[in-house]
């Protein structure tokens, strides 16, 4: 095995694909480095709140 | 504005129709994800592609996410083929970070696949950013 496989949690993959996601829509979809800043934190804000929100609205159904 | 002027702007704005050195870099932008807008100049852009592909491949491989060989034999293998396959080299990187092989009997594994789909589908949007720029249809 050339690199060890470390688990990650559910969290921090969430917030891993929330910062990859918003990063690369930003650079698409906006212009200027300001506008693309704002773009970015605004969606990986919306990314993690509606992903939280979703788990917890899941969360009676879970078990 | 006169009927002269008025077909300059036109030719001005008019993209360039895509030739060989926009080919080039389109698959340069697909093997090495951030390639092409480094031969276009745009180094932030590069460098945004680059980690973010490769973020989420790795990231992808690391959960042990499942790898869409070539040929899966049906037509949702082979989406999730060329979704994965997106990523340009990382793809074929993918037995080097992920040597112990997928494992989606866990929940984990699962989202590991969709990272790697997301990471090609990423690279594929920076491919065609990348095309826009040559062929001058965007800055």
């Amino acid at each position: 095995m050339l690199i060890a496989t470390k688990p990650i949690g559910h969290f921090p993959a969430l917030l891993i694909f929330a910062l990859m996601a918003s990063l690369a829509l930003a650079c698409v979809t906006h212009r200027t480095t300001a506008e693309r800043i704002k773009y970015a934190a605004w969606s990986f804000f919306l990314f993690v709140a509606i992903a939280v929100g979703i788990a917890w609205a899941m969360y009676p159904f879970s078990r | 504005m006169n009927e002269a002027s008025a077909r300059e702007t036109r030719v001005a704005e008019a993209p360039a129709k895509p030739n060989s050195s926009a080919i080039f870099i389109v698959v340069a932008a697909w093997i090495v994800p951030g390639m092409g807008h480094l031969l276009l100049r745009r180094w932030g852009r590069a460098i945004v592609f680059f980690i973010a592909v490769g973020g989420l491949a790795v990231t992808g491989y690391l959960l042990r996410g499942n790898i869409f060989p070539p040929r899966g034999g049906d037509a949702f293998s082979t989406l999730g083929f060329l979704a994965d396959a997106g990523s340009g080299v990382f793809y074929y990187f993918a037995r080097f970070f992920e040597a112990a092989g997928p494992d989606v009997s866990r929940a984990a594994g699962d989202y590991g696949t969709r990272f790697i789909a997301a990471a090609g589908v990423v690279n594929l949007i920076s491919v065609c950013d990348a095309y826009e720029i040559a062929t001058r249809r965007r800055s």
